[in-house]
């Protein structure tokens, strides 16, 4: 082995360590018996594997993971879609207008949603939709639709001009432009775009926080309660965390190129 | 304009358009009294940013807030161009893929679910100074702000790793090569050849963990609730806002949109435009 390969070993072994270190102690903390965990650090692993606490942490997690997925990702879906749509309309477009279009979005997207809290809040009350599973998803969607616009459009920039003018040659319609020509060409786009909204939607706190009373109507609302327990039980706590992560984990270890593709485009226009 | 487009963008720029609105309409509260004492908001002007900039807390948790910024840009850019460095000198494709997806796990992971695994990882009974037998205190008075700051750089350096190598595979592999033949090592190859011409990574990587900073909620806020020593910003509006104190809480969103706008406004407006060829 050479220098510089083991220069690069060294360094992701060293600090993959500290990087991996969390999952580890997840992991093994949700699978400890109460005893081990009254006795021993989160960092040692268990002399028996106990899936009590995955068990009771799923039982009380269930319904949240079920109110979570029916918003988030229909919400995540249909935003992308909606994004789309106006994605293709700032790509047919020229001059100007479409540049401060894109500008206003991208500013948009860009803000942090916080600062809209207390707007926020009033209008979906005003609206009787607090403290619902509609209100939320509302919510999501306002957040998620600049988002949307914006990664859209820079996966449409890539697609060769060519493509569409030929279509466009054929005398093909604005509709089956997009349809039978632009929206297909872009399908890894879609794709990356809706599972970036889905980790996002997913792993949010705060906007069923402040949108919702209790701990049921968002996952990440349950995880939080956990918190608030005392004493020692850790296992519990880290049971809730693991399986409440697992979806997003997993979608991120089946498509994370997608994911990757995603946060590339939002930090460089796709063009590094 | 064909009339057809219109039918595409009007969703977009109307959901657009209801979040410009809720930042106008958050402006209107700023200057109003609207709280539980006053339901019924009247117009005070600037009062409400008078008295927030002399509220302790507030002034406390916007020093706070600008400190972590300079903290996750530091040591997030840091250990990202050290990270990207390494994986950049890995030869198997392969194996460079699954360590760039690696280190952006916690990316994918909520903050919610890294408070609650760091909060345990820095108790002093069951965490990390147990296992060292050490007395660290991570997270006892002043020190909790520096453990939480070190989390949220454990979070999102792997966005900084991601730009980086996307840089560093554009840079020219012939000057490289010439310059190994020269018989420079890896990390002069590193600093004077690869690393300069990643500039623009450092500029957006900056951007990204200066946002980060700005809205960072979800971490403090789990790991240690309100605790006087992590209170940022977004912690200090929510506060109010869960008090009942409207007017306050939008005063302090508007704290928090200039100092995100004073980054985003001329990144949507130069970057993009560059980027995207406009």
């Amino acid at each position: 082995m050479n220098a510089r390969a083991l220069f690069a070993y060294f360094v992701i072994i060293v600090v993959g360590a500290v990087w991996a270190m969390p999952l580890y102690a997840m992991v093994v903390g949700s699978l400890k018996s109460l005893s081990e965990v009254m006795s021993t650090s989160v960092l040692t692993p268990p002399t028996a594997i106990d899936v009590s606490s995955l068990i009771s942490a799923a039982e009380h997690l269930a319904a949240p993971l079920l109110n979570t997925a029916i918003v988030v990702i229909p919400v995540a879906l249909a935003a992308t879609f909606v994004g789309a749509m106006g994605a293709y309309a700032l790509l047919r477009l020229v001059g100007s207008l479409r540049d401060g279009l894109i500008t206003a979005i991208a500013i948009a997207t860009y803000l942090p949603y916080q600062v809209a809290l207390v707007p926020l809040v009033d209008f979906v009350k005003s609206l009787g939709l607090y403290n619902t599973l509609p209100g939320l998803a509302l919510a999501f969607f306002v957040f998620f639709v600049p988002f949307a616009t914006l990664m859209m459009y820079i996966f449409m920039t890539a697609l060769p001009k060519q493509v569409v003018e030929a279509a466009e040659i054929d005398g093909a319609s604005e509709l089956a432009l997009f349809r039978r020509v632009v929206l297909p060409l872009t399908g890894p786009g879609f794709v990356s775009t809706a599972i970036f909204l889905t980790i996002q939607g997913w792993n949010n706190l705060f906007i069923p926080l402040v949108l919702t009373r209790g701990y049921t109507k968002h996952v990440m609302l349950t995880l939080f309660s956990f918190t608030g327990q005392t004493g020692n039980v850790y296992n519990q706590m880290y049971a809730a965390a693991l399986i409440a992560s697992l979806p997003p984990l997993l979608v991120f270890v089946a498509l994370g190129r997608y994911f990757i593709r995603g946060l590339l485009a939002l930090g460089t226009g796709g063009k590094a | 304009m064909k009339i057809s487009l219109l039918f595409f963008l009007a969703p977009a720029l109307i959901f657009a358009g209801i979040l410009y609105y809720f930042v106008l309409w958050n402006f209107y509260i700023a200057l109003t009294n609207y709280s539980i004492l006053h339901l019924r908001p009247q117009f005070v002007g600037l009062a409400t940013f008078a008295s927030l900039f002399s509220d302790p807390d507030f002034v406390s948790s916007l020093e706070r807030t600008l400190l972590w910024v300079v903290i996750l840009v530091a040591a997030g850019n840091l250990m990202a161009i050290l990270i990207a460095s390494a994986i950049y000198n890995i030869d198997s494709p392969r194996i460079r893929n699954i360590t760039t997806a690696f280190f952006i796990y916690p990316l994918a992971v909520s903050l919610v679910a890294s408070g609650i695994i760091w909060r345990w990882l820095f108790d002093v009974d069951r965490g990390i100074d147990a296992m060292l037998g050490a007395k660290i205190l991570w997270l006892q008075g002043p020190n909790a702000f520096w453990s939480t700051a070190l989390v949220s750089v454990w979070v999102y350096t792997g966005l900084g790793v991601l730009f980086y190598l996307a840089m560093f595979y554009n840079v020219d592999k012939s000057q490289i090569e010439s310059a190994y033949v020269d018989g420079a090592n890896t990390i002069d190859v590193m600093l004077r050849i690869v690393i300069p011409q990643s500039r623009q990574a450092l500029i957006i990587a900056t951007i990204f963990y200066t946002l980060f900073s700005i809205q960072m909620f979800d971490l403090p806020y789990t790991m240690l609730f309100l605790n006087p020593f992590t209170m940022t910003l977004v912690i200090y509006t929510y506060f109010k806002f869960a008090t009942l104190y409207f007017a306050t809480a939008s005063a302090a969103a508007i704290v928090i949109l200039a100092l995100s706008a004073a980054i985003v406004i001329p990144y949507s407006m130069y970057g993009f435009r560059k980027w995207l060829k406009l």
